[in-house]
């Protein structure tokens, strides 16, 4: 029983484990953001450049997502797109493999 | 691991897209040749293309006290090869660089050498190397996605610190400095990505054991003792 769903309990494992990690880093660790590392990429780039981030302007003209919330509501589209994409495929072959059986069974 | 637009100078941005153009083209025509030869291909390709955009627009938090994303690929890697892998992260990175201001156009084909070529040929070749030993296939999934995550951060470090050498120690400096930046922010969320992914193959191979079979993903012999232990 224990070894058939051996990888369903590592993966709650890690991503209790994962929650935890983050709880504690956000509850003891001074100056966590949480800042995405791009930026803090960027910050180090105009470091160690020794021009602020503002210099940097694009090469190509950009749209810029107006604020955190169109941009988070675009991603979430990016991970709905995906999930459908998953859900769909994993929907269909499960309806394959039914039919097959069904069509054995009947034979 | 998104250079922003702006940050690489415009020769390392022409650099870096003469790197990816070759594999993408390589890439499209490779999944011609794949959709021809068995359109059951393309539900899989569904699937892990899907994980892609799921896992690479979730941005967690992590240890170093700020957040990055997954990347997704070494699932598609595994099934179809690190090059049609490129193809489905540059349509992932393309809209990320249009929609989202993650990236950019002009430093897309750096992007596209990070996650879609240099990490998911790191995990192709893990997965080369353990499929025919006696490792445990989810085992050699959990490897080779966790380090193709790696190896994409490790490439967006490599990427950056060409570009920007330190004026003291030089390129060595720089990449340790954005090493610490991304990689080590990293680690964490490539294991529980490589679980993830390990867990996801387990269903893959409940749900369609064929397809992999046909592909010759893992051998059949393998699958069956996948299929009986899981």
């Amino acid at each position: 029983m224990v070894k058939n769903y051996l990888l369903e309990i590592l993966a709650v494992v890690a991503v209790l484990v994962f929650c935890g990690l983050f709880l504690y880093t956000s509850s003891t660790m001074e100056g966590a953001e949480f800042a995405g590392s791009d930026n803090v990429g960027s910050n180090l780039i105009a470091e160690l450049s020794g021009k602020s981030v503002d210099s940097f302007t694009p090469l190509i003209p950009q749209y810029e997502p107006p604020s955190g919330e169109i941009e988070s509501c675009l991603f979430a589209l990016q991970a709905a797109l995906g999930g459908i994409f998953v859900g769909g495929v994993f929907g269909f072959w499960l309806g394959q493999k039914k039919s097959l059986t069904e069509t054995k069974v009947n034979q | 691991m998104h250079i922003m637009e702006g940050f690489l100078p415009w020769q390392w941005c022409i650099v870096w897209w003469l790197i990816a153009l070759p594999c993408l083209a390589f890439g499209v025509w490779q999944l011609k040749k794949v959709m021809e030869k068995d359109r059951e291909a393309l539900p899989l390709l569904g699937v892990t293309g899907g994980f892609i955009f799921i896992l690479s627009s979730l941005k967690l938090p992590s240890v170093t006290g700020s957040c990055s994303h997954p990347t997704g690929t070494g699932l598609s890697a595994i099934c179809f090869g690190p090059w049609i892998t490129s193809v489905v992260c540059a349509i992932v990175l393309l809209f990320q660089s249009l929609f989202l201001a993650h990236g950019g156009l002009s430093v897309l084909g750096a992007n596209i050498v990070s996650m879609g070529i240099v990490g998911p040929l790191v995990g192709y070749a893990i997965y080369r190397l353990l499929k025919d030993t006696s490792v445990n296939i989810f085992l050699t999934v959990f490897l080779a996605t966790a380090l193709a995550d790696m190896f994409t951060y490790f490439t967006t470090s490599l990427e950056l610190a060409l570009a920007y050498p330190a004026e003291v120690g030089g390129f060595g400096t720089s990449f340790v400095m954005f090493m610490a930046i991304f990689a080590v922010t990293q680690v964490p969320l490539a294991i529980v990505e490589g679980i993830v992914l390990a867990l996801v193959f387990k269903y893959i191979v409940a749900l369609k054991p064929d397809i992999l079979i046909r592909m010759k993903v893992f051998s059949e012999a393998q699958i069956n003792k996948a299929r009986g232990e899981a």
